[in-house]
């Protein structure tokens, strides 16, 4: 399910079934050099997640992506995220990043690493293609999480 | 001087009449058109999208078929990659869609190695037959949806979703 009203109706109404969050965690660099790099991951990211999310829809929650900036605590912000995610049903959490600061965030379960592929000269078909493998990857460690604990 | 002469009362009735028309005409069109406009709207969703597999190559084992089509959501044109399992059943195409009738989510084909002729969807286990049945015992509630597919060119075309036909 995407985090939009019609669907987050769908999601309440489900929510035994609906049993896991997806995170997306995105940081922006807005500086001259940077941004690009940035902009590209964000694509990436997003284009990634969406595909997931199709994959996997009855069964996960995408939240939007949590953006912050370079200087952003990560530690704090996993708190924060976990502070709030502690007072929802959800049994399984993801966060899905391709900022690898987050690797040394002890603190959140299930964080799937991912460099980031730029993807503005594709075409849609390639982009495809390129999407789904890498979607392939994701996939296993998704279905291992649940038959683990259910 | 002859004798079918206009008078200046008979040239300015024309004249009124003429112009008049062209006035009424002008406010009649587009009521008109606006009143037809249904009839001409175009279906969008009933044309078929031309896929690049080769209907020769279709088997009776179900395959992944992508299609892709211009979706608009709000302002936001974007394009939308969508797929079906397409099998041939005889000599007749059958095109299923692959989004489970339980919660959404994408199913596949054998994608259960206990049940390698069933479709299979990860999200919560839920089963079809090949037709697109249900299986019972399982969530999904419903036969999965069907595809109206052609052969278009040595190609497969696919159109609009509709309830299952099959089961």
């Amino acid at each position: 399910m995407h985090f939009i009203g019609k669907e987050i109706d769908q999601y309440l109404s489900q929510q035994d079934y609906i049993d896991t969050a997806v995170v997306p965690l995105l940081q922006l660099d807005l500086s001259e050099t940077g941004m690009k790099s940035s902009a590209g991951a964000s694509e990436y990211l997003q284009n990634l997640t969406a595909l997931l999310e199709k994959q996997f829809k009855g069964r996960i929650l995408l939240l939007p992506p949590i953006s912050y900036g370079k200087i952003a605590n990560r530690q704090r912000i996993a708190d924060e995220l976990l502070e709030e995610l502690q007072h929802t049903k959800f049994k399984h959490i993801f966060y899905l990043t391709t900022d690898s600061e987050w690797r040394m965030i002890d603190s959140l379960k299930n964080v799937l690493w991912l460099p980031a592929i730029p993807m503005e000269d594709m075409d849609q078909s390639f982009k495809n293609s390129v999407m789904e493998d890498q979607l392939r990857q994701v996939l296993p460690l998704f279905t291992k999480e649940w038959s683990h604990h259910s | 001087m002859s004798n079918n002469r206009v008078s200046r009362r008979q040239f300015l009735g024309y004249t009124l009449t003429g112009v008049g028309g062209f006035m009424a005409a002008g406010m009649l069109m587009p009521m008109v058109r606006f009143a037809v406009d249904p009839i001409l709207q175009q279906h969008e969703g009933g044309d078929y999208v031309l896929t690049d597999q080769a209907v020769a190559d279709i088997t009776e084992e179900p395959v992944r078929v992508d299609f892709t089509f211009e979706q608009t959501d709000a302002w936001y044109k974007s394009e939308v990659t969508n797929s079906a399992w397409v099998y041939k059943e005889g000599d007749k195409l059958i095109a299923l869609s692959p989004v489970c009738k339980h919660l959404g989510c994408t199913v596949n084909w054998a994608g259960d190695p206990e049940h390698p002729t069933q479709f299979f969807c990860p999200c919560h286990a839920g089963r079809y037959e090949k037709n697109g049945q249900n299986i019972p015992g399982t969530p999904p509630l419903g036969p999965l949806d069907e595809y109206q597919v052609k052969e278009q060119d040595g190609f497969v075309a696919i159109g609009a979703v509709r309830d299952n036909t099959l089961v």
